[in-house]
């Protein structure tokens, strides 16, 4: 335990109360998102009634690659990215390295989309950033991840901003570390009988207490990815390369060798993906093929941490043979203490390098983030309301963002249910999101007393959540849970249960609070002092 | 008119005692706030051109990259935490000195910072 002089515990609590309370509702935002998105590839399989449960790398792909490369333009058969899509579908993109018009390094190509039985669904041509968008039956979990990764503002500045809204949330669990006077005290005081407020106190303490290794790694991991190429890569780069972005990605991620740049076909791609399945035990994730068509070509297929490994794995082959070479690290060209702390960065903030359960402990600590955060705001208004009136918006805000917004998420999966089989899923996805938050703000502005919105906005959230399973299977046509099941894809049935299940939590917890009488503020503000 | 004439001595000397004690409070949150950036920043660039390269040659790459959110946090711990405000302002300086002329030094001399694998 760290014991702080006075002053300096003083100094902890402000920096903690002002580090979440600017920042709060944002990082809110995030961690509620990041949460739902621990889970994002399970929520396309049941949002979109994906039922093939076999990889696209466990089926022939080489005759498909040769047929794509012989169609596309030579200037973009420089390289090639596989990686699997939709319900275990296939997306090549073909491309070279260029600049952009603003100098910086990125690719440009062409973009083939196949199903699961290998038939070419759509192409799209262009840079890399601007052909990668959501498509319809993935809109959801798209709209999850990017609302996670940058609040949906255009790059630089959404990376830059929740990599901020990630230094806030290290910010506030060190300093709430360090201002804990009776650490192992507070992890187990859980005042049952007392004070309403005291017991929020207790429940935000002793939760925030159990998450704190799991806060300080998800923002120091989270704001590493959003730092990393809107500023670590530029500033390194130009410090050691002299702004050569690209001088530093080669070093830090090609496969150095000498240049050979005869032509000779690529060598048989399902010998490789089916000696990367027998090597690491499962599917790649994904494929990079570089000098594609040259005989200096060279495969690298990446594939998941090992059990009881945190570290992911990637194989190298030789292109033109289909030979592999050596097993190398995601980062360096050989094992090294930077490269192997780069590569568990992913894992880490993903919880994704023990399967399921992994995800599963990821998602109850994430859940368990989102309810410090909430009620720490709660808390920081409540001491200063009874002080200040003129906090009163501020509690009401807190109340539209932290009910509001999961009524918003919900409401833009019904409507992706709805829109999905029209085609529209991309625009009603986020449309339904908006809506549904201008209406909780509507209802934030117009409802008298902050307990009549709670429950208003809880009763919402718990009704369109008990809705999504029946939507699935009536209007959106997903699977049966039989069917589910047999197909081996039990997330499914696993997904609606926890929909009805929270939508039911919901419900009963707006069911109590009708029961309960308001709390006023003077014994609120007593209880948090006490 | 000079508020000094009109303003009771043990008040003069109060306000005396406040305006160090709240200019130490504004150093110390720009220490905190723009200073520990800068710092970071510095340290971020200047970093690469003094570490070892490792195994791979990437390490002295790879480690500010990665800890870049950490050396953040510690800078700003630091300005937030030590009871002198002085001590704060050296380390500051100090390591943005260093890392900078670093950088400045490379920009002049242009050398190489990757090793070859070893």
């Amino acid at each position: 335990m760290i014991h702080l002089k006075k002053d300096e515990t003083k100094a902890m609590v402000a920096v903690h109360g002002w580090s979440g309370i600017l920042l709060g509702l944002l990082l809110y935002a995030v961690v509620l998102t990041g949460t739902a998105a621990v889970f994002a590839h399970e929520i396309g399989a049941w949002s979109a009634g994906h039922v093939a449960s076999r990889s696209a790398f466990q089926t022939p792909i080489d005759a498909r690659i040769r047929r794509l490369a012989a169609i596309t333009p030579p200037e973009y058969r420089e390289a090639a990215s596989l990686f699997e899509i939709g319900d275990h579908g296939l997306g090549v993109f073909f491309h070279r390295d260029q600049l952009d018009a603003k100098g910086m390094p990125t690719e440009r190509g062409i973009y083939y989309q196949l199903d699961n039985a290998g038939r070419l669904r759509r192409t799209v041509q262009g840079f890399s950033e601007d052909i990668f968008g959501p498509r319809n039956d993935d809109a959801l979990s798209s709209f999850l991840v990017d609302t996670h990764v940058r609040l949906h503002v255009p790059n630089p500045w959404g990376l830059l901003l929740t990599g901020i809204l990630g230094l806030a949330m290290l910010v506030a669990a060190i300093s709430g570390l360090l201002i804990h006077r009776h650490l192992f005290k507070d992890i187990f005081t859980l005042r049952r009988r007392a004070n309403p407020v005291l017991v929020d106190r207790d429940r935000h303490s002793v939760a925030g207490t159990w998450s704190l290794p799991f806060a300080f790694i998800l923002a120091f991991t989270g704001s590493f990815f959003s730092f990393f190429g809107s500023i670590g890569v530029p500033v390194v780069a130009m410090a050691a390369f002299g702004g050569d972005v690209e001088a530093l990605s080669e070093a830090v991620f090609g496969n150095p060798g000498t240049p050979d740049p005869r032509p000779i076909a690529i060598g048989n791609l399902d010998r490789v993906t089916a000696d990367a399945i027998r090597r690491t035990g499962e599917a790649p994730t994904f494929i990079a093929i570089e000098n594609f068509g040259r005989a200096d070509a060279s495969i690298t297929t990446f594939h998941n941490p090992r059990a009881s490994d945190i570290e992911p794995v990637s194989l190298l082959y030789d292109g033109a043979t289909a030979r592999f070479e050596r097993a190398k690290p995601t980062v360096g060209t050989r094992p090294s203490a930077g490269g192997t702390l780069a590569g568990i960065m992913g894992p880490l903030h993903f919880g994704n390098f023990a399967g399921m359960l992994s995800k599963a402990i990821w998602f109850g600590l994430g859940f368990a983030m989102c309810y410090v955060t909430f009620t720490g705001m709660r808390l920081w208004v409540v001491r200063r309301k009874a002080e200040a009136r003129s906090l009163a918006w501020l509690e009401r805000t807190v109340t539209v963002v932290g009910y509001g917004l999961p009524f918003g998420l919900v409401a833009s999966a019904a409507a992706f249910l709805v829109a999905m089989p029209i085609g529209s899923a991309v625009y009603w996805t986020t449309a339904a999101f908006l809506i549904a938050s201008g209406a909780a703000i509507l209802a934030g502005a117009l409802v008298r007393s902050n307990e009549t919105l709670t429950r208003l906005l809880k009763g919402a959230t718990g009704a369109v959540a008990l809705m999504l399973p029946l939507l699935r299977l009536t209007v959106a046509g997903g699977p049966g849970w039989g069917e589910a099941v047999a197909a081996g894809q039990p997330v499914i049935a696993a997904l609606d249960i926890a929909f009805v299940a929270a939508g039911i939590w919901m419900l009963h917890g707006c069911r109590t609070a009708l029961r309960t009488p308001d709390r006023s503020a003077p014994i609120v503000a007593r209880a948090v002092d006490a | 008119m000079n508020r000094n004439r009109f303003t009771p001595a043990i008040m003069r000397d109060q306000m005396e005692a406040v305006r160090p004690r709240s200019r130490r409070r504004w150093a110390r949150i720009l220490l905190a706030g723009p200073g520990a950036v800068i710092v970071a920043l510095t340290l971020l660039a200047g970093m690469p051109l003094w570490l070892p390269g490792g195994a791979a040659g990437i390490d002295n790459l790879a480690f500010p990259l990665v800890l870049a959110p950490l050396i953040w946090a510690a800078l700003f711990f630091h300005a937030c935490l030590d009871r002198s405000i002085a001590r704060v302002a050296l380390v500051a300086a100090a390591l943005f000195l260093v890392h900078g002329g670093l950088i400045a030094s490379r920009f002049i001399g242009q050398a190489p910072v990757t090793e070859k694998a070893g």
